[in-house]
This record gives structure tokens, C-alpha cells and sequence, in this order.
């Protein structure tokens, strides 16, 4: 503000004696003043930064008082973005597709945990310009090989051929060769996942 | 390192039969006229499938190791699996940000001299050369060497830094390398009580306390101000290379669940804003 002040100074000098009303109105500079007013008689050497005044008593545009703890503020924090991403309300039904995850799930001996985004953690990976193409189980729990050897009976039951895997024990995740995520999806899926 | 690997599993294991046997003979164990009550914590992110770890709460004001309750602590942070890997590039980047290499050399501009040629193109008999602080000359520039004031700054990827941060907590409390205190109360001023308590109870010679205030009681102060190897550290300063840095990390029973409720927000939300690139203007 002060420095917008100084910069001006070289017209304010011709509005001495009106200084003050100058300074409480920051838009108009002077404007509303008539030419009676205007005296160029100044000693003061404005163009000194030293020598040029401080704006004070700066009047705020619009009376306010703050504050704490308000009953409206419960409107402001619904427009807040989550702190978390937040859990899934319990339905019959989603009509989205989603399916939740079931309770029986957790005492299997092996466990494939949610995304924070409450989705499956199976992905495509595809690499080559798209020519390998691996599918890839994340997040596991428990006993992954045992989990392993039922994807791979799984997989051999319903494409009718061998599949390979390759098992992360310290990664958690199992490499499926090939575009099998829907096929594995939908058997986590059953497996309650 | 395999080995290592081995032993790390091998210790995992163990701790977990033992939470085991420790969950059934809670009520026996521990005495009735106990401060700290064990309760089963009501988390916001309960664990899935892990079994929350159960910990004890120790003392610091006897030298003799009394157990004051027991705490549960979620598997997400304290009992994950402990990726090597992450821990090694935590550490790497905390070296690394704050490195700023001032080796330099001159090139051959800097170098002293060389503005004449010595000697003329033609007619002796001898290689053409235009100034003898030529990168070719012994005593010339150096072409492509070290400029001073190169800075090594970078940012790890904030998953990366969050699970950096759970790996190492679980490696220390697989190890038996986490112990949980009450508070940092101590009865004395004298550095020989703690040197005494951390020998007793088979910790260190390292030892990282690490406390929910930035303010510690005056008596552990004065008592760990001569001893380099044992630091104190508010829980918004925890780090990885501090973590590895120490043998044993002690945590208050605050500073534990201030920790674990901070990790865990971050492992349940969106962390766009925080993946972003990094902007010196954001700091």
C-alpha cells in the first residue's frame, strides 16, 4: 500500500492539505477535488522515500466482526474437500456395478485387501507397444502361494491351458502372464474380495 | 541380503506367535492397579485381515523395566512388510536433497594465461596449438568437470516416503528395536540413571526418543545434553535415516498414536495434490 503511496507522490504534492482524505480513499486520488484547493506551495521533497509519509488509519471497505465457532460454519464444512476418501455407505444394491467386498472373505487364509479407492487391486500391465501383456494381483495377505496355486487351477480350468505366474513374496503381488483381469476379477469377486 | 531378508521374516513370525500368547494372558499378566487400561482401539481404518500388534507400555522412571499396560498398534503401520528397497531410497534421498556438491575445476578460459599462441602455426615442425591452457596442455582446462554449487535436490514420491516411513517401523518393531513409553519423566537429572536404564533393559548404546511435543521434560534433557547417542526428537521430525540411524527407537504412547493416526490418513486418501510436481513456491 505504502509503496503504491509513494509512487504517486509526484501528483499528491499538488493536492497538499488534503493529504489526509487522500489517503483514506484509495480509488478516487484527489478526484472529487475542486481546483480551489490545489496549492503547488510545497516544501516537502516527496520523491524522498525517507521523507514521504506512512498511510495510516486505512478505513476497510466493509464493517465485519469475528467470529468463533459460528452455526453456519457447518454449511462452509460441507463444501471442504475430504480429508480421507470416505467408506462406502451399505446397500442392497450399487448402481454403479460395485461390488462390495463380503466379511467371509477374512478367514480365508489369504486376503486381497481394497484400494483406498475401494476398488480391486488387479491392473494390466502392458509394455512392448502392447505386445507382453501381464496381469497383476496386488496387495496380498496371508498366504500368497497357496493363493498362487488356486489362481493358476483357476486359470487352467477356465482357459484350458497353462498359464504362468511369477510370485512377489516381499512385493505382495503375483504376475499373471497374460490379459487375464476380468477372468480374476470376477474370481476375487466370488472369493468375497 | 537374503539372508537378512530371512532373518527379518523369521523374527516377523516369531513376534506374531508371541502377540498371540500375549492376547490370551492379558487379563492374568497384567496388574489390576494398572494406569493405563487395555482397551481395544476404535480406529477410523480398522484393520482387514493383519491382527492389530499389541505392545507394551514401559516406564522411564525406574531403572528396572515395569510394564504399565498394553497397546495395540495397527498392522498398516507398525506391522507391514518391510521393503528394503524403499527404506534404501528414503535414506538416499535424505542425503541427497540437502547435498550440494562444491567441487570445481576451471575451464580453460578461468585458467591463468593462454591468450597468446606459442608458437606459429607454420614451419617448425610441431603440433599447431593455439594456447597453452588448452584442455590438451598439462596445466590447461578442465572440459566437462565439476562446476561448484550443483545441487542434488530432488523429491521422493510421497507414497514412497509414507511407506519408506511404515517399512522401517515395522522393521524396528520386528527386531524388537520399538519400545513404547509412557513418558519422558525422569527422577533425576544425572546422565548415569539413563546411561543405566539403557544398559538394564538391553537397549542402544542408540537410542531415539521420540515424544508428541517439541518441548521435553527439563530432566531427560539436561540428562541426554552430553550423551551424542541419545537424541530426542518431536514426532513431526521422525525419519527414516534417523530411524536406522539409532539401534533402538523409543516412542511415547502419544507420540505412537500420532503417528499411526497421521500414516494412516495418508494411506486412505487422495493424494493428487501431494504427487504433484514439486514447486519451490509450495514450501
Amino acid at each position: 500500500m505504502a509503496t503504491v503511496w509513494r509512487s504517486q507522490r509526484a501528483f499528491a504534492r499538488f493536492f497538499v492539505g488534503k493529504t489526509a482524505r487522500i489517503l483514506n480513499n484509495a480509488s478516487d486520488l484527489g478526484a472529487k477535488l475542486t481546483t480551489a484547493s490545489i496549492s503547488v506551495s510545497s516544501k516537502q521533497n516527496y520523491s524522498n522515500y525517507a521523507h514521504s509519509p506512512f498511510v495510516k488509519n486505512i478505513k476497510e471497505q466493509y464493517e465485519f466482526e469475528i467470529v468463533k465457532n459460528p452455526p453456519e460454519w457447518a454449511y462452509v464444512e460441507r463444501l471442504m474437500p475430504f480429508e480421507t476418501i470416505p467408506n462406502v455407505t451399505p446397500k442392497a444394491a450399487y448402481p454403479s456395478g460395485w461390488i462390495p467386498p463380503k466379511e467371509e472373505a477374512r478367514n480365508l487364509p489369504y486376503f486381497i485387501a481394497r484400494t483406498r479407492n475401494h476398488q480391486l487391486p488387479i491392473y494390466l500391465d502392458l509394455s512392448y507397444r502392447g505386445m507382453r501383456k501381464i496381469s497383476m494381483i496386488k496387495k496380498i495377505d496371508g498366504d500368497i502361494w497357496l493363493l498362487n496355486d488356486l489362481i493358476k487351477e483357476h486359470l487352467k480350468k477356465t482357459q484350458n491351458r497353462y498359464v504362468e505366474t511369477r510370485v512377489h513374496e516381499l512385493g505382495r503381488f503375483i504376475e499373471v502372464k497374460g490379459d487375464f483381469v476380468t477372468t480374476l476379477c470376477n474370481w476375487a469377486y466370488a472369493q468375497g474380495f | 541380503m537374503s539372508s537378512n531378508l530371512l532373518n527379518v521374516f523369521k523374527r516377523l513370525n516369531i513376534t506374531a506367535a508371541t502377540q498371540i500368547r500375549l492376547c490370551s494372558s492379558v487379563s492374568n499378566v497384567v496388574p489390576d492397579n494398572r494406569e493405563i487400561s487395555v482397551t481395544k482401539k476404535e480406529w477410523k481404518f480398522p484393520p482387514q485381515y493383519t491382527k492389530p500388534r499389541e505392545v507394551w507400555i514401559e516406564n522411564l522412571d525406574t531403572i528396572e523395566e515395569k510394564k504399565l499396560g498394553l497397546f495395540e498398534l495397527h498392522p498398516l503401520v507398525y506391522a507391514t512388510v518391510p521393503r528394503i528397497d524403499l527404506i534404501h531410497r528414503n535414506v538416499e534421498w535424505q542425503k541427497k536433497y540437502r547435498w550440494v556438491s562444491w567441487a570445481h575445476t576451471k575451464t580453460r578460459a578461468e585458467v591463468r594465461g593462454g591468450g597468446r599462441k606459442p608458437w606459429p602455426q607454420k614451419g617448425l615442425g610441431r603440433a599447431r596449438h593455439g594456447s597453452i591452457r588448452s584442455p590438451l596442455w598439462r596445466g590447461g582446462g578442465i572440459v566437462h568437470g565439476p562446476r561448484s554449487g550443483k545441487t542434488h535436490f530432488f523429491m521422493l514420491p510421497f507414497d514412497m516416503r509414507i511407506h519408506g516411513l511404515t517399512s522401517t517401523l515395522s522393521a524396528k518393531f520386528a527386531q524388537d528395536d520399538l519400545h513404547v513409553v509412557k513418558d519422558l519423566e525422569l527422577p533425576t537429572e544425572e546422565p548415569a540413571y539413563i546411561i543405566d536404564l539403557i544398559e538394564s533393559r538391553n537397549w542402544g548404546p542408540s537410542v531415539l526418543l521420540v515424544d508428541d511435543t517439541d518441548y521435553a521434560p527439563r530432566n531427560i534433557t539436561v540428562a541426554t545434553d552430553n550423551l551424542p547417542h541419545v537424541n530426542i526428537m518431536p514426532v513431526y521430525g521422525l525419519n527414516v535415516y534417523s530411524m536406522l540411524k539409532h539401534d533402538t527407537l523409543i516412542l511415547t504412547h502419544s507420540a505412537a498414536q500420532k503417528i499411526e493416526e497421521r500414516l494412516l490418513i495418508h494411506l486412505h486418501s487422495s493424494i493428487t495434490e501431494q504427487q504433484m510436481k514439486f514447486k519451490l513456491s509450495q514450501v
